[in-house]
Parts: structure tokens; C-alpha cells; sequence
């Protein structure tokens, strides 16, 4: 009977709202209580030690941890408005094309659906130092004659590590700006034209405001995994050599199941969601307001 | 005439850069793939050789027989992972697209307070770093016994699915005119059969692709599997790629027919629900 008086959309909600409670939300609860004991795995009868802050002041006041943490900004940076600037490139090369526009988009789709596990492995075959296909093409073209040791050395691993997390997530960017260009309306584009704006200018002030709302989704999706770079990392490097390209995902997992120190790694972890709550929210909103704005122009 | 053939031959260079980029964009997009299926068909031999072989000379099946073999001669058992990947990516689908559906249907159907806050909150809790949401799950698991199942990976594969699957779901249902269903209703349905009749079929294909991506979700994910999976009973293919890296050397090309057989079916998908995928992400972006 008293079933009956919930409204409708709190039932159809009810089991998304049970299973994220259950599987995500709880634990993550359990583990922010971790955060403050100095739990390891191999002796559990410290989890019922309550140490306060300590875990976070060890963590804040580690500079491990702070380079870490700069190092996955900076990755996160960079190769963000790299797939934003080659997804808008690829979609504006793709919609040109008078020709065979189905089989450029799938073949544009096809990154997108490789596991990222893959994606690490594949990039970690190709930019191997000694049977990699990079230094085999450059050394056949006689560009170089040495091995170059892509992920030997700290700089050109991170190089490398941004090519294949670019690689794998470009097509998310393409593909939603080639939806927005389809579902562009032509005459403002050619108005643009009869009133003279040079196509620089038509791109600037007519084209992109149209696209924003398309590239903020595409930013939305893409904060939503970014921390799938994780599997790229810890196949290509494992956070090596000698931890140039440790990013905080790899640290976490480290000190949790390396050290066994997990109390100290829920500490982390929690930086590290906060910090991907915090990408999150930003794009949502952009999202939302790119959509108001256009809603209210068209 | 001089400024007409200036102009020409400057429309002919421009369609020249253009084809050639977009050649060689999709050569950079292409290449990676190609090279893993190439090399997984030659000899160990090829791929080590110093000076490349870059024209293979042999091409032969034997990484995929050996692998297929079983245990024995490839050492990793590819079946029972695949089995394992399967059971569990298929199971965690289709009950992420029965909570999916009825949350999709809400946000799309019905107006309630802090709609949009539980829709953000929903999409938050997909934001959570494997990495980070494995640590308490392998904790709980391990103490309540269920680590290393089917059962532990396919809850988990439904509640990282669920919100991704109401934002798909509910962009195809807004597509779906509301007039249909009251219509329905009107000429006598009960609401249930209103929706499994006519709202249902309508997004259909939307729904279907959906489930696909929460299939490659679930096929792809790396990061949970790899601590909540110990052994054969419940690793997946992802987890098993790694067999095939040993301390020091790394059998890639055995390494490179387990990712063929990864890929080929996650391929096979994204190509039947290419379509369908776009316009639901990004229906709204349009109208609001």
C-alpha cells in the first residue's frame, strides 16, 4: 500500500539510485573512512585505528605525490586541446569530402572503440626502441641511424604516452563536431559569405558558436574517462622510467597494491576524484549554458 | 582569362591538400591497427629481424592456433577468458539497460524536483577513477568472498554503466514524440502497454546501441578487472593480455592475435551502431 505512494519517476529511478548506492557511492564511503586509518592490507586490524588527518598531511606534504599530481594536469592539458584542435580539424576534413563520407566516418570511429589496454600495448609495440615500427621507419628512411628509446627515456615516454592517449580519444572530439557541422543550418554561413567575411571569419564568428555546444559534450564524455589513461600508462610505462611518467592514477595503485598501504592511497584517491568531479562539473556547466546560448539565438 | 585560370589552379592545389590530409590523417588512424594484425600473422622471426623485414615474406596462422590451442602450447588459456569477458559483459548489459531504460524514461518523461542535479550527480559518480573506486570494492570484496567471481565484476559493470546508459537512453526517448503514448493511451492502452507498444519501438534502435556501448564498456574496462580478478574463474580478456608479458621479454605476437580477437567484435559494433551512438550524445545540444 505504501508502495503505491511513490510518483512515478522515484520508482523508475529507485534501481539506478539502488545500484550506484550499492556499488559506488557506499564504498566510496567506506573508503573515505579508510582515508583516516593507517590501514594496510596485510594487517586488518588497523583499520580500526583512527590516525585523523594524518594520511592527508603525509600525502599534501609529499613531494612524490605533488609531481604527480602536476604531471596528469599537465598530460590532461595538453593532450585535451590537442584532441579538441585535431578532432575540429579532422571533422572539418571529413565534412569537405564530396566522396565516400560513410566509410571516412567509421574508419574516424575505429580508435575510439579500442580498449585502452590495447591502445598501450599497440603504442608500447610501435614505439619499442629495438623492433618498434617508429625507429624501424625512421631508420629505413634514414632519418636517424640510432634507436631512438622512445620509452627509455623520461621526456620522449611522456611524448610518446600523450601520442597514444591522443590517438585513442581524438575520434570522440571528430565525431561529435562532425554531428554538429551536419546539423548546421547553411544559410548563416552563406550569408556570412554575401556579406563578405573572409572564410577565417566565417569560421570564427558564425561556424564556431554553432559547434561549441557539440564540443563541450565531447569535453563532458572525455572527463568523464579520463582516468582510462591509467591503462595506457601502466602498460607503455608503469609510471617508468624511474618515475618520469608517474601520473597520480599509477601512484594510487601502486602504494595500494604494491605497498599495501591502502589507507594512505585512499588519501590519494580522493585527490584524485575530487580533481576529476571538479573537470566534470566545469564542462557540465559550459554544456549548459553553450546550450541555453544557442537555444536562445536559434 | 588570367585570373580565371589563377583561380582554377588554386581551387586544384586546394582539393589536392585537402585529399592529401585527409589521406593522411586516416593512414595515422589506420596504421596502428594494420601493424598489429600484420605482425600477428608473421613469425617471431620477422618482427625481431635487424635490418625490418618491412614486405612479409611468410604469413601463417599459427599465433591463432596456438592461442586457440588451450593451455598447453600458448600458456595462456584465451577460451576462458574470452568465456569469462563474455558471460560477463553480456549479463552486466543487459541488466545496466533494464536500469537504464526505467531512469532514461524518467528523466525524459516526467518533470521533478532537482532533475538536473540528479542527473549531474549520476554522471559524477561515472567520474570516479577506476583506479580510485577499486581500492574500497577490492577491500569489500575480498572481506565479503565474492573477489575473484563473475558475480563481483558484473555488479560492478552494471553501476559504471548505468549513468552512461540514462544520458543515451534518455536523449532517444526525448526523440519520441510524448503526443504517441497519450494517443495510445486514449484509444485504450494502459500506460505499460503504451510504452512496450509504441514509445518502446520507436526508440528501439537507440536503445540497442546503447547496449553496445555498455557492452564495450564492460569488454574494454581494464583498471577494476585487473584487482578484482585473480585466476582463470573470472579474469577477463584485457586482464589476460598481460599473460603475455613475462619480467623482461614480451611474446608480442601472441600479444598481437589476442588484441585481433579483442578487437573484431568491438569493431564489428561500432560499425552497426555508429549512426545511432551520435545522435543520441548529442541530441539536446540542438533543443535544449
Amino acid at each position: 500500500m505504501k508502495l503505491k505512494k511513490l510518483s512515478a519517476p522515484v520508482l523508475l529511478l529507485l534501481p539506478a539510485f539502488v545500484v550506484l548506492a550499492a556499488v559506488i557511492v557506499m564504498p566510496l564511503l567506506f573508503s573515505f573512512y579508510s582515508s583516516f586509518t593507517p590501514f594496510r592490507l596485510t594487517k586488518p586490524e588497523t583499520l580500526w585505528i583512527f590516525v585523523g588527518l594524518r594520511n592527508y598531511i603525509t600525502v599534501l606534504s609529499n613531494w612524490d605525490f605533488w609531481v604527480a599530481f602536476g604531471r596528469t594536469v599537465l598530460l590532461l592539458t595538453v593532450a585535451l586541446n590537442t584532441e579538441m584542435l585535431l578532432g575540429l580539424g579532422l571533422a572539418l576534413l571529413v565534412n569537405k569530402a564530396t566522396h565516400g563520407q560513410r566509410l571516412l566516418r567509421t574508419i574516424m570511429m575505429f580508435p575510439m572503440m579500442f580498449s585502452p589496454v590495447l591502445v598501450g600495448f599497440q603504442f608500447k609495440f610501435m614505439f619499442n626502441d629495438n623492433i618498434g615500427f617508429v625507429n624501424n621507419a625512421l631508420q629505413s628512411l634514414g632519418l636517424t641511424d640510432r634507436a631512438i628509446p622512445w620509452l627509455i627515456d623520461g621526456n620522449l615516454a611522456m611524448i610518446s604516452i600523450i601520442i597514444a592517449e591522443v590517438w585513442s580519444s581524438t575520434a570522440v572530439f571528430a565525431i561529435l563536431i562532425l554531428a554538429g557541422l551536419l546539423a548546421m543550418p547553411k544559410d548563416p554561413v552563406e550569408a556570412a559569405h554575401v556579406d563578405g567575411c573572409t572564410p577565417w571569419q566565417t569560421f570564427r564568428y558564425v561556424t564556431w558558436p554553432y559547434l561549441m555546444p557539440f564540443a563541450f559534450i565531447a569535453m563532458t564524455i572525455r572527463s568523464l574517462d579520463v582516468a582510462r589513461a591509467y591503462d595506457i600508462v601502466k602498460i607503455m610505462t608503469d609510471g617508468g622510467p624511474a618515475k618520469r611518467t608517474e601520473l597520480l592514477w599509477t601512484l594510487i595503485g601502486r602504494t595500494a597494491y604494491a605497498d599495501a598501504r591502502m589507507g594512505m592511497a585512499n588519501a590519494m584517491a580522493y585527490v584524485a576524484i575530487l580533481l576529476s568531479i571538479v573537470f566534470t562539473v566545469y564542462f557540465f556547466r559550459k554544456l549548459a549554458a553553450a546550450r541555453q546560448q544557442i537555444g536562445a539565438e536559434w | 582569362m588570367d585570373i580565371n585560370s589563377s583561380h582554377r589552379l588554386r581551387r586544384r592545389l586546394l582539393k589536392t591538400a585537402h585529399l592529401i590530409g585527409l589521406f593522411l590523417a586516416m593512414a595515422v588512424i589506420c596504421l596502428p591497427g594494420l601493424w598489429i594484425v600484420l605482425s600477428s600473422l608473421r613469425p617471431t622471426v620477422e618482427i625481431m629481424a635487424k635490418p625490418p623485414v618491412w614486405i612479409p615474406e611468410s604469413i601463417s596462422l599459427d599465433a591463432y592456433r596456438a592461442m586457440f590451442a588451450g593451455a598447453g602450447q600458448g600458456g595462456v588459456p584465451v577460451w576462458d577468458y574470452f568465456r569469462n569477458s563474455l558471460i560477463i559483459s553480456v549479463t552486466s548489459t543487459v541488466i545496466a539497460l533494464a536500469i537504464g531504460m526505467a531512469g532514461g524514461y524518467a528523466f525524459a518523461r516526467y518533470r521533478f524536483k532537482a532533475k538536473s542535479a540528479i542527473f549531474l550527480g549520476f554522471m559524477l559518480t561515472r567520474a570516479v577513477p577506476g583506479i580510485a573506486l577499486s581500492l574500497p570494492l577490492f577491500m569489500i570484496y575480498a572481506r565479503t568472498g565474492i573477489i575473484d567471481t563473475h558475480f563481483s565484476l558484473i555488479l560492478t559493470y552494471v553501476a559504471l554503466n548505468v549513468p552512461f546508459t540514462i544520458w543515451l537512453i534518455d536523449g532517444f526517448f526525448r526523440q519520441v514524440p510524448k503526443d504517441l503514448a497519450e494517443a495510445a493511451q486514449i484509444d485504450g492502452c494502459t500506460p505499460w502497454q503504451a510504452f512496450w507498444q509504441v514509445e518502446f519501438p520507436l526508440a528501439g534502435p537507440g536503445i540497442a546501441s546503447a547496449g553496445i556501448f555498455a557492452f564495450l564498456t564492460s569488454w574494454n574496462e581494464y583498471a577494476l578487472a585487473s584487482q578484482i580478478t585473480r585466476s582463470v574463474n573470472s579474469k577477463t580478456l584485457p586482464v589476460g593480455l598481460l599473460d603475455y608479458t613475462a619480467e623482461f621479454t614480451i611474446d608480442w605476437r601472441g600479444m598481437c592475435a589476442l588484441a585481433v580477437v579483442m578487437i573484431v567484435p568491438a569493431l564489428t559494433l561500432t560499425f552497426i551502431i555508429q549512426k545511432h551512438l551520435v545522435s543520441g550524445l548529442t541530441f539536446g545540444a540542438v533543443k535544449g
